[in-house]
């Protein structure tokens, strides 16, 4: 907390020091929009009855989530710091429909406030059967030190049951998590849908971690615990394994018993989630305030620099001005469209999205010729339910397929030009710039992702993740937990349509029913194609235009900072020496104060050692 | 007159035979369709890994022979059928079968394959003199939804055979929880086992029913609520004719509860309550601690393996309540483990009407068969099938009752829920169909029978009554008109 404070005066002392450098003033002021919100967010998912509501019960203590021998939760509670405990349900407001096409975050929403004691009337199943209230969210709010840090846990609705609006309701928060905590209970092993998800869900969120639950109530938890480690070691290695028992962690508060609580497995997972989880998040917060300071100092010194230099050393300075003035031109040449980063950008974004139409259509034209096939065979009267189903679902995990290596190709793209842009990124040159750490260390900081330097990357994320609407968030929410978790005897459309009894149906009339539903089919299909299509297209324009703008912003700091250091230098030459004193010591003054600024960033730096590089990844296809 | 259904099934399958009386892979098909016929029914139990389905057939033969495990265990289908002398066959997918060595450790069959690999085997026989397999033949089947895909596959492929009638007669399917996976098999294994007959004959198994309420002792309560919801749910109810709550792992062990078990039991019950409950916190607890008495930690951790920490509790209670004979103690907790339940909903629903799933099972094996055969050699048979289909009253029965709980005849829903009674939808035994005592005599049978008959033919004969409708009247009347005819025969 007195980090984040600190961190707060820093950025706000930044602020008073820019004066009119609008741009920098800007840039500063992100950075404390960011500071701002400090929350951690982490999802707990798995499939229903596995312990998810009162894993986080367990951890914060009090009966928060409402927990049943039947199916229980079915709107996502969020738990997080606030002191007095309080709790808010988020409904609709009139006329607004968020589930539906017009979706995304901006969708209007009411805060309701409840009393804690009436929250399950809200959010259970028997006091809300099939979400009847429509409630989007509830968000409970407790005086806990566990989420001082700004931990935020959010309980959500089993997936694999047969109400789908269940798992609509999870995934939408999924991608704006940091963390993805995976409940599944000790007495069994991993079932196939639930490896499927898992695999899924890595590639949405990386940093994922599995908890075992009940183990006070399976003698042979550790056996179980052994077999899932094996199978996470297949799905992805390091991802962590904690057994725990909600049940002894309640018992143990209770009767305020350490070694109950110990025995409980908590304290293992709950050190995991501060020091990684956390820990982690705040590491990222601390490095990436530092940078945006740090660099906002080195443009603001790099015209007073100049300038004092110019005043201290009248003869060198048509020298200087000469090298400002190449470095400018430098600068001028990255805001050009002919960059290198944006040729990048711009090919890129073209290729990416002919292979996405390609893709999309490839996949739907081989659903379309199993749908025809399988009409062919039968009669698509009596099973035409079935089938729809059937269709929706194929179409909806082709969707999302698509949708998550689009996303994945587009934020390697983002990466890419951000490599090309810092190859080319002029130094600045009176600054020393060779310690200031990360700043001129690009492909270091690309690859931690959370830099300063990659915030086109955290703008696209955003981006993509703000606007799962209409058909594409119906794709990508079924297909991966639909598709993954319903499907798991792959009954194809044949065996649905196949199975049914044709015989007595006249030949005529068949044949006409079976041209019927193949243009029905055809024109699913068609609709699909187009409104995904357009959906997707535009998502990659706005992920072309983020980047840019981000990037453009950067070169025109730049270049900004060497026009008016030029200007200073020049207007430095044609003073008058009493002036002249007079402005050195205001320069050294204003240096003094960024001087300040800057160390105070470098400290915020030094205290965050640099983790290991991890091997950017290049997504396949 | 057409002959009812097993007699119909083997005038047909006679039939068969005398056209195929050349064709020596027909006959060898009807030689199976035969043999199908005499032998008990089949039943199939079903369902996601880890469901317990080994368990709980344990549990239903009484003996704890097939083996079970904490990770995933059953690979191979493996029937268990009645024979005098303890007996394993390996069939494998190519070649002769094998008999295989009996042995058992802990008194479970290990399977030793030897060089076949798993996915070579077709099926195990296993012929076991257990009373409860005299008049049925049970098949454990590999989990559904498998990490292990071909495992997962072979189920589908047994019990959902792409061209060849289903090799069970009824499932009985398990689950923990309603997940989609579930109905979506359901779904199928109607699609496949019904056939152009169409019928339901799986019973859902809400099973390890004490874990759904974590082992506390009302667990089986709690139990029971959720099974009734799901036996009401819409997805369910066209697909599985009721949902019965089983705790699996307490139903085999009382069934096979030793000496010891009861002995421990008694030392549990006899420590004071709060040290008990401080002690059953957790298994882990449970085993590491110290007493009561001289309980050392292998007895103590054998028990709550076999029994879990509910049925610990269960006995415990059981025992302060006073029930200490180890007969009325096993007796009692194989009946609160819902076993008993199970198996009575097992005989109402699928024993009693046994003789009609047989002679379905060889119908849907001659009509396969003729399908492929030349039209002059088919056309006799498929006459003769035909005419049983259409007459034969059961399958009609079968088949009112499938769409009555598919989607209605177009019946007020009390008539509805009559008609299914009446049809055997609750069980096939006349006082069942009436809704009577079990125990009611013929004259109040006989007289019930006739009182429904005549508020059927009312409503058949209403011209507001629709066509569908009017058709399933006539079916229920003849149901009605078969219960009063045995018992008209006594006077």
């Amino acid at each position: 907390m007195a980090e984040t404070v600190r961190m707060t005066t820093l950025v706000e002392q930044g602020i008073a020091v820019v004066g009119e450098r609008n741009d920098l003033r800007r840039r500063l002021e992100n950075t404390l929009e960011r500071l701002r919100d400090p929350s951690v967010r982490v999802i707990v998912v798995g499939e229903f009855k596995q312990g998810k509501s009162q894993l986080i019960n367990a951890m914060v203590n009090a009966p928060v989530c409402p927990v049943d021998d039947d199916i229980a939760t079915t709107v996502p509670t969020v738990v997080r710091q606030g002191d007095p405990a309080s709790a808010v349900v988020l409904v609709p407001r009139h006329g607004g429909s968020v589930t539906e096409s017009d979706g995304g975050p901006e969708a209007p929403v009411e805060r309701q406030s409840i009393g804690l004691d009436e929250l399950a009337d809200y959010v259970s199943e028997k006091g809300n059967p099939g979400n009847a209230r429509n409630i989007v969210a509830a968000e409970v709010s407790l005086p806990r030190k566990l989420l001082a840090g700004g931990l935020t846990m959010v309980d959500s609705p089993g997936v694999g049951g047969l109400g789908s609006s269940h798992t609509l309701t999870t995934l939408t928060a999924l991608p704006s998590a940091h963390a993805m905590v995976f409940v599944s209970d000790a007495s069994q092993e991993y079932t196939e849908p639930e490896i499927r998800f898992l695999h899924q869900a890595l590639r949405i969120s990386p940093n994922v971690l599995c908890v075992l639950s009940k183990t006070d109530l399976y003698p042979s938890w550790r056996q179980i615990a052994d077999l899932d480690k094996g199978h996470l070691e297949a799905v992805a290695p390091g991802i962590p394994l904690f057994p725990v028992s909600s049940e002894l962690r309640l018992q143990a508060a209770r009767l305020q018993d350490t070694e109950l609580n110990d025995e409980s497995g908590f304290p293992a997972l709950i050190s995991h989630l501060r020091t990684n989880i956390v820990g982690e998040a705040a590491r990222l917060q601390r490095r990436s305030v530092a940078h945006d300071v740090l660099s906002v100092t080195e443009h603001l010194r790099l015209a007073l620099q100049s300038e004092l230099g110019a005043l201290e050393n009248p003869e060198g300075t048509p020298h200087m001005i000469a090298g400002l003035k190449a470095a400018k031109e430098d600068a001028d040449a990255l805001r050009k469209r002919s960059a290198r980063w944006q040729i990048t950008l711009n090919d890129g974004i073209g290729d990416l999205i002919a292979d996405m139409e390609y893709d999309l259509k490839d996949r739907l034209r081989r659903i379309q010729r199993e749908a025809e096939t399988a009409i062919d065979q039968g009669d698509p009267g009596p099973a035409w339910e079935q089938f729809t189903s059937w269709l929706e679902q194929s179409t909806a995990a082709a969707v999302s397929d698509t949708f998550v290596w689009t996303n994945e190709r587009a934020q390697w793209l983002a990466r890419q030009v951000a490599v090309h842009f810092s190859e080319d990124e002029v130094a600045l040159p009176t600054l020393q710039v060779s310690d200031t750490g990360g700043v001129l260390d690009p492909v270091a900081d690309i690859q931690q992702m959370e830099d300063g330097r990659m915030g086109a990357v955290q703008k696209i994320l955003i981006g993509m993740r703000g606007s799962y609407g209409g058909v594409l968030m119906f794709g990508l929410l079924t297909g991966l937990f639909g598709l993954a978790l319903i499907n798991p005897l792959s009954v194809g459309a044949g065996l649905m349509l196949g199975r049914k009894a044709y015989r007595e149906e006249q030949e005529a009339r068949l044949k006409r029913r079976q041209a019927e539903a193949k243009m029905l089919v055809r024109k699913q299909v068609d609709d699909v194609v187009f409104q995904v299509g357009k959906q997707l297209k535009d998502r990659l324009r706005m992920v072309q235009r983020a980047t840019r703008d981000h990037f453009t912003d950067i070169a025109e700091e730049h270049h900004r900072s060497l026009t008016e250091s030029v200007a200073a230098a020049q207007k430095a030459a044609a003073t008058y020496a009493v002036e002249r004193d007079m402005r050195i010591k205001e320069i050294r003054n204003q240096l003094r104060v960024v001087d300040a600024l800057s160390s105070g960033a470098r400290q915020l730096l030094d205290r965050s050692p640099d983790p290991q590089p991890t091997p950017s990844t290049v997504p396949a296809g | 007159m057409i002959p009812s259904g097993i007699a119909g099934a083997t005038e047909l399958l006679g039939l068969a035979r005398g056209a195929f009386h050349d064709d020596a892979d027909a006959l060898a098909v009807l030689d199976e369709l035969d043999a199908r016929l005499a032998g008990p029914l089949r039943i199939a139990v079903a369902g996601m890994v880890k469901a317990g389905k080994s368990t709980l057939l344990n549990a239903i033969i009484g003996e704890e022979i097939a083996p079970t495990d904490a990770g995933e265990c059953t690979r191979i289908v493996t029937w268990y059928r009645f024979g005098h002398t303890p007996r394993i066959t390996l069939y494998p997918l190519t070649g002769e079968p094998k008999g295989l060595p009996v042995t058992r450790v802990d008194g479970r069959l290990v399977f030793t394959l030897g060089e076949v690999r798993p996915e070579e085997v077709e099926r195990l026989v296993v012929d076991w003199p257990a009373a409860s397999l005299r008049d049925l033949t049970l098949i454990d089947t590999p989990g559904i939804a498998s990490l292990s895909q071909e495992v997962s596959a072979r189920s589908t492929a047994f019990l959902l055979p792409e061209d060849s009638p289903a090799a069970a007669d009824a499932v009985i399917y398990l689950m923990r929880h309603l997940h989609a996976s579930d109905v979506r098999f359901l779904e199928s294994f109607k699609d496949t086992a019904a056939g152009q007959s169409g019928t339901v004959n799986a019973l859902a198994v809400l099973s390890r029913a004490d874990e759904i309420g974590a082992g506390r002792i009302d667990s089986l309560i709690s139990a029971a609520v959720i099974a009734e919801r799901y036996s009401k749910d819409q997805n369910l109810r066209p697909l599985a004719l009721g949902v019965v709550p089983v705790a699996g792992l307490l139903a085999q062990s009382s069934r096979t509860m030793r000496q010891s078990d009861v002995e421990a039991l008694q030392l549990l019950a006899s420590m004071d309550r709060n040290s008990r409950e401080r002690l059953m916190l957790s298994v882990d607890r449970f085993i590491r601690s110290d007493g009561p008495g001289q309980l050392d930690p292998e007895t103590k951790s054998s028990l709550v393996s076999r029994f879990g920490l509910f049925g610990i509790r269960l006995g415990v209670a059981l025992i302060r309540g006073g029930t200490n004979n180890p007969t009325d103690l096993a007796h009692e907790l194989a009946r609160r483990s819902g076993l008993g339940q199970l198996l009575d909903t097992v005989e109402h629903l699928f024993q009693t009407r046994a003789e009609a799933l047989k002679a379905r099972a060889a119908v849907v094996g001659v009509e396969a068969l003729v399908r492929g055969a030349p039209k002059e050699r088919a056309a006799p048979v498929e006459a003769a099938l035909e005419r049983l289909q259409a007459g034969a009253h059961e399958f009609r029965e079968l088949k009112l009752l499938a769409d009555l709980r598919t989607g209605g005849v177009g019946l007020g829903p009390s008539a509805s829920a009559e008609a299914e009674r009446l049809v055997g939808g609750r069980g096939s035994s006349p006082a069942l169909r009436l809704g009577l005592a079990r125990d009611a005599d013929d004259r109040l049978i006989s007289e019930t029978a006739r009182d429904s008959l005549q508020r059927w033919r009312l409503a058949a004969e209403n011209p507001l009554t629709e066509p569908r409708a009017v058709e399933a009247c006539r079916v229920v009347m003849r149901s009605c008109e078969g219960m009063m005819a045995p018992t008209a025969a006594v006077r």
